[in-house]
């Protein structure tokens, strides 16, 4: 008998306590959606009997996995969910969700092009017809592209002085900093640079698949997931650390890889850590030394991203940000954006996006900062574009702070 | 990461004692598996909080607990000079249960509670359970003991004691007084 009731995710371990519906943000703004504890636990039991019970609504979820974090039991609710969508959800836009989620084609199509792309997304009458035609809200403001690759930048620019360095690190950059914003890997290369670190790229690393396993494109995203592991074991078998600048990517790669997409990563998994992580515990341990600027003065607010959330490292961003002697942190109450990651650019999700965000947007103006402090991508489109506050990826933060000349000679 | 205190559990009793503590002026933490089903304002206390963490087990030598590792940290410990456990009962998993025993799974502390299964609870279904007063043995101010060992720097509270039960009409009051009890035991 109890044979019979091992089921994936915890899902047995479920007391019905519904303490998930009180951190769902969608539950609190969106009346179609069922809730977590309803799209979750309490509809796998009759999904497990029978899939014509799955409900078309759980397509609300943005899988942000507050409802996993508030849990006394463990139950992984968020992925509950997630698996009941890949397995029997149908896909609506598909041309939409697949442009979307297809975040290298899209990239390598647009970098070459990229003036002409930015110029094109952001024109009004493209919008409008955008919103029309694939049902992407017209409301959002898109991505730039940039017109080079972080990757293209590296191998001309910084490949060759990695050579020099004793220690070497893996970058798992992401589609980010590669197609839309590779001063974040700059500012990446120059801390790790000034540390000590050499760093060496991945030969050949995919999409994480986030935003595939989202718009439920399971084969691409398995595949991606498996090329990865591929890549990230080379990398390991070197001795490297595989540090990553993006949360999302971070607990996709580490967490969702196993859970969602049935992909073994035990082999590499403890491995790859967000460069936070990585930097506190060698600071820390006292293996490196950081020498900040003189004269350095800002004032920051730390919104923690869900997904640093559930992966529980916020603590350790907030420690390194405090480290700063001129920067004034407040750290905001934990509150989901509203975006997650392709959720957000959605017609039919745009409002409610909006709407969860709103108290985070309120209480950064609040604080006023100069500027917000953040590791996610989606998560900065979405303060900047509803809050109008900068946001800045930690890394770039420490790349502003640090004198990286004097920390340089004092890594050596 | 180095804390004055770190206390496991956020439910009523972490809650209270990571008040009263922060209110001292000592740096805290709070490790919590999830949130508590009782009214707390966890999230605005001005300590760090590691919210859906999990701790796996702890190194303890001569009567001091030394650290804890979690689920989430994987390689970086959480150091204190002291540590308060709050972490409930059996709802919450402060107590595990087997088949044939019963025990605290973190630290394996000495407990007030009957081994023998058959005497764990009463078929009358009314009837005061047994079972609810299972907990850790209190030995004065949220004091506790391993394998007959004081620890030194461990301190219980709320509903993981033997002498509370959370089904009692005063158990709110009580587990704050046991916090603050608890809190009162580091200087």
């Amino acid at each position: 008998m109890q044979e019979k009731n091992i089921s994936a995710h915890n899902f047995e371990q479920c007391q019905k306590c519904a303490i998930c519906t009180t951190v769902c943000p969608i539950l609190a703004n969106n009346e179609l959606y069922p809730g977590p504890k309803q799209a979750g636990p309490d509809g796998e039991r009759y999904r497990l009997k029978n899939p014509i019970f799955y409900q078309d609504t759980l397509k609300y979820c943005l899988n942000c996995k507050r409802c996993e974090v508030a849990c006394p039991s463990g139950v992984e609710i968020g992925d509950i969910i997630q698996s009941a969508k890949l397995e029997m959800g149908k896909r609506h836009h598909v041309l939409r969700d697949t442009m979307l989620a297809s975040t290298d084609l899209m990239g390598s199509v647009a970098t070459p092009i990229a003036p002409l792309v930015n110029a094109t997304l952001a024109l009004k009458p493209v919008k409008a017809v955008m919103d029309a035609v694939i049902g992407v809200h017209k409301g959002r403001t898109l991505p730039k592209y940039s017109h080079v690759t972080f990757e293209k930048w590296f191998r001309k620019n910084a490949a060759a002085a990695q050579e020099g360095f004793r220690h070497k690190v893996s970058y798992f950059h992401g589609c980010y900093a590669n197609y839309n914003y590779p001063q974040l890997g700059k500012d990446f290369v120059s801390v790790m640079n000034a540390l000590g670190y050499g760093v060496e790229l991945l030969e050949g690393e995919k999409c994480c698949g986030v935003a595939m396993i989202s718009a439920g494109m399971l084969k691409q995203a398995r595949k991606n997931a498996a090329h990865n592991i591929g890549v990230f074991s080379k990398a390991v078998a070197k001795g490297n650390k595989v540090l990553t600048v993006s949360t999302s990517c971070t607990l996709t790669i580490r967490d969702e890889y196993p859970h969602l997409l049935g992909v073994d990563n035990s082999e590499v998994r403890d491995n790859i850590q967000l460069v936070e992580k990585f930097l506190y515990q060698q600071l820390s341990s006292g293996r490196i030394k950081l020498v900040w600027k003189e004269g350095y003065k800002a004032k920051a607010a730390y919104h923690a991203p869900c997904h640093q959330e559930k992966l529980g490292w916020a603590n350790f961003t907030i420690e390194l940000l405090r480290m700063i002697p001129g920067l004034e942190l407040t750290v905001l109450d934990s509150h989901c954006c509203g975006i997650a990651g392709t959720y957000g650019f959605k017609k039919e999700n745009y409002e409610v996006s909006q709407k969860v965000g709103k108290p985070l947007f309120d209480n950064i103006a609040a604080v006023n900062p100069d500027f917000v402090a953040c590791e996610c991508e989606t998560c900065k489109w979405q303060i900047e574009m509803s809050s109008g506050y900068e946001v800045k990826n930690p890394v770039s933060i420490l790349a502003e702070a640090l004198d990286l000349e004097a920390t340089a000679k004092a890594n050596i | 990461m180095k804390f004055d205190t770190v206390i496991i559990g956020g439910g009523l009793a972490g809650y209270t004692a990571a008040k009263t503590l922060i209110e001292r002026g000592l740096r805290c933490a709070v490790i919590t598996e999830g949130l508590s089903l009782k009214d707390v304002p966890l999230r605005s206390l001005p300590c760090s909080l590691f919210v859906g963490d999990r701790v796996l087990s702890a190194d303890v030598e001569d009567g001091r607990v030394l650290a804890l590792h979690t689920l989430r940290l994987e390689d970086e410990p959480l150091e204190a000079d002291n540590y308060i456990l709050a972490t409930g009962k059996f709802f919450s998993k402060g107590l595990l249960v087997d088949m044939d025993r019963i025990y605290e799974p973190i630290f394996g502390l000495d407990l007030d509670a009957d081994q023998d299964r058959a005497k764990w609870f009463s078929t009358d279904f009314c009837a005061d359970q047994l079972f609810l007063h299972f907990g850790v043995k209190n030995y004065g101010g949220g004091r506790v003991a391993l394998d007959g060992v004081m620890l030194k720097n461990l301190f219980a509270a709320g509903e993981l004691l033997s002498d509370i039960s959370g089904i009692e009409e005063d158990a709110d009051d009580r587990i704050r007084k046991s916090a603050a009890e608890a809190a009162a035991n580091i200087r």
